[in-house]
């Protein structure tokens, strides 16, 4: 019983039925605003980045506040999947669906040829060599003719999606990312993972193959963080190496992140709202934007280490998507 | 011949990267810190003797005299009243106050000196001396002597000082330098003070070699990070190695593959042997 306390007894998570029926009755009711196209066309051009930003945001988080796996190279799945869908619908003439297929398929496969590289390194080394990774891959596709060079590619599919079916297909990406990550932390993989976190020495030691866990996060984080930015990518309507490679889009996640939670999933989908809206609304003060987003990321470090979400979470004791197990459950 | 002239352009212009590589990997040896506003503190270094030079009407080399104080008490508070404080919640948050102090300092400098690219001129900046069939460029040379002197002045100054041995002792093991009654706090301040004074330097250097704008701190501190850790972090002659190992990969592949060239040559270094050449 004192354990039962000791464990925080109060935390609620999502396996509770209220929980479950709230966020089914939330997605279709995303789901509804955009096929009856309710929304205008500009509040849906939002809710297309907060999508896209949170599937990207839960899968940095997923490597970093999870599995403690820093990169500073998830632009390169980023551009390699915008030229993916780029040169699978403007050259090939093939179905955006299939370009982004393609770009899953090629992110995943980069993703395995470098885990062969990647995991001889941790923390800071791992972190510069992914983003060396990416600034390869721009200085390779900068000198490439098929691709345009540094001109770059515009993205023409006939007929262009509309922006509804974009918001559906990101809303969809969106929840099978979240429900990814929080499935894929609940079984007994996210416990190895956490534990490698916390302790990658300890982890090893209790038989936690740090090897396979890190490949397999590595190259699910690959996959849909390629299939939000071909779709984040064709929503632009343009892709050249400076954009597709840039550190700009790692940097955007790192801040979605840190304010809203790291190393909680509710965490990316809080920072992601803010982030999208607090962009649009800096736009207003130009040359003003990153000194704020910067002094807000370092007040947030400062003041709330553990993000929006995180600190809730702590105050009220009550968790969304809790990554948690708790034996208690079973002994009732 | 032209081997030679690779040779020669290579170490000339490798002391440069080395000297950008210094501030870095100090922070990484002593204060055990990833500084990714490093790069921004170079640019800074660079417009604050862009800025200077003309204003003072004197030879933009002389500004040093002022940057290099400034620029240490800049990085000395810095580290007291910020980084140091995000430090006691862990190495990450710590690591992200570097980033949002970079993108912070990146608007600033863009909104204070605009996207104009700028460029320190000196009046030697075409000439050349000939030695033999040896082609030297003057700038070259005067760019090698200030990085090779401001990295000697800080080798001795680490070997030969009371301050210089607590920040080795604190390098080594900073619980024990702490019993020791090494101020720790005040030694990765001045760390931190004298990384941004070798920025300065380094700012000066690459503002007299290069053209630059408030958005190229990212190289920079890409290059830094490079050097770093091919001749492995908090090693003084492994970042001078591999300053020159990166210069002569820009001078043989130009501005097309020179970058391509030193990431390969990274990662081949990482692959093979992963604390760097000179790592411990």
């Amino acid at each position: 019983m004192a354990k039962r306390r000791l464990k925080g007894g109060n935390v609620r998570v999502l396996d509770s039925l209220p929980m479950l029926i709230i966020c089914i009755a939330l997605v279709s009711a995303l789901y509804f605003v955009c096929l009856a196209r309710i929304a205008s066309n500009n509040s849906m051009r939002y809710m297309i980045q907060i999508f896209l930003y949170i599937t990207m945001a839960e899968m940095w988080n997923l490597l970093s506040g999870f599995t403690g796996m820093t990169s500073l190279g998830q632009q390169l799945y980023i551009g390699l999947a915008g030229y993916s869908v780029a040169v699978a619908t403007t050259k090939l003439h093939l179905t955006l669906g299939l370009g982004l297929g393609i770009g899953v398929a090629i992110s995943v496969v980069v993703a395995l040829v470098m885990s062969l590289l990647l995991y001889r390194m941790e923390g800071m080394y791992f972190s510069v060599a992914t983003w060396v990774v990416a600034e390869i891959f721009e200085k390779l596709f900068l000198n490439w003719k098929y691709v345009g060079q540094g001109s770059g590619m515009t993205i023409r599919i006939v007929p262009y999606p509309r922006i509804h079916e974009i918001c559906v297909v990101a809303l969809t990406v969106c929840v099978f990312a979240v429900a990814t990550v929080y499935l894929l932390l609940r079984t007994k993989v996210g416990l190895g993972l956490t534990a490698m976190r916390d302790d990658i020495g300890a982890a090893s030691a209790v038989g936690v193959n740090v090897f396979n866990h890190k490949l397999l996060v590595y190259a699910i984080a690959a996959a849909f963080t390629a299939i939000a930015a071909g779709i984040f990518l064709v929503n632009k309507g343009i892709v050249y190496p400076e954009s597709g490679f840039s550190i700009s889009w790692t940097v955007s996640l790192i801040f979605i992140v840190i304010v809203g939670g790291s190393g909680t999933v509710g965490g990316p989908i809080v920072g992601s709202v803010i982030y999208v809206f607090l962009q649009e609304y800096l736009a207003r003060f130009p040359g003003w934007s990153n000194i704020i987003l910067g002094t807000i990321t370092i007040l947030t470090i400062l003041f709330l280490p553990k993000g929006i979400v995180g600190t809730l979470q702590e105050k009220l004791g009550f968790e969304i998507f809790s990554a948690k197990r708790f034996s208690y459950a079973k002994h009732r | 011949m032209y081997i030679a002239q690779i040779l020669v352009n290579g170490i000339l212009l490798g002391s440069v990267y080395a000297l950008l590589g210094i501030g870095m990997t100090m922070i990484f040896g002593i204060v055990k810190l990833t500084n990714l506003a490093h790069g921004e503190f170079v640019v800074l270094g660079a417009y604050l003797s862009t800025v200077l030079a003309p204003l003072l009407g004197i030879d933009p080399i002389l500004t040093l005299a002022i940057t290099v104080p400034l620029m240490f008490i800049l990085g000395f508070l810095l580290q007291y009243g910020l980084i140091g404080r995000a430090m006691k919640k862990g190495s990450e948050p710590a690591l992200l106050v570097t980033f949002g102090l970079s993108i912070i300092l990146q608007d600033g400098m863009l909104m204070i000196f605009s996207a104009d690219a700028r460029h320190i001129p000196v009046p030697y900046s075409k000439d050349t001396i000939k030695i033999g069939a040896l082609e030297i460029s003057v700038l070259h040379l005067v760019l090698f002597a200030i990085s090779l002197i401001a990295i000697l002045l800080l080798s001795l100054f680490l070997r030969n000082t009371y301050m210089g041995r607590a920040i080795r002792a604190t390098a080594d093991d900073a619980d024990v330098a702490a019993l020791s009654g090494v101020n720790i706090n005040r030694v990765y301040a001045i760390a931190m003070g004298i990384a941004m004074a070798s920025a300065a330097v380094a700012g000066l250097c690459v503002g007299m070699k290069w053209t630059y704008d408030p958005s190229v701190g990212g190289n920079y501190l890409l290059i830094a990070f490079v050097v770093v850790v091919i001749g492995g972090m908090g090693s003084v002659p492994g970042t001078l190695v591999a300053g020159i190992l990166f210069g002569m990969a820009q001078v043989i592949g130009g501005a097309s593959y020179g970058l391509l060239i030193s990431y390969i040559l990274l990662l081949l270094v990482l692959i093979f042997k992963p604390k760097g050449i000179f790592g411990k």
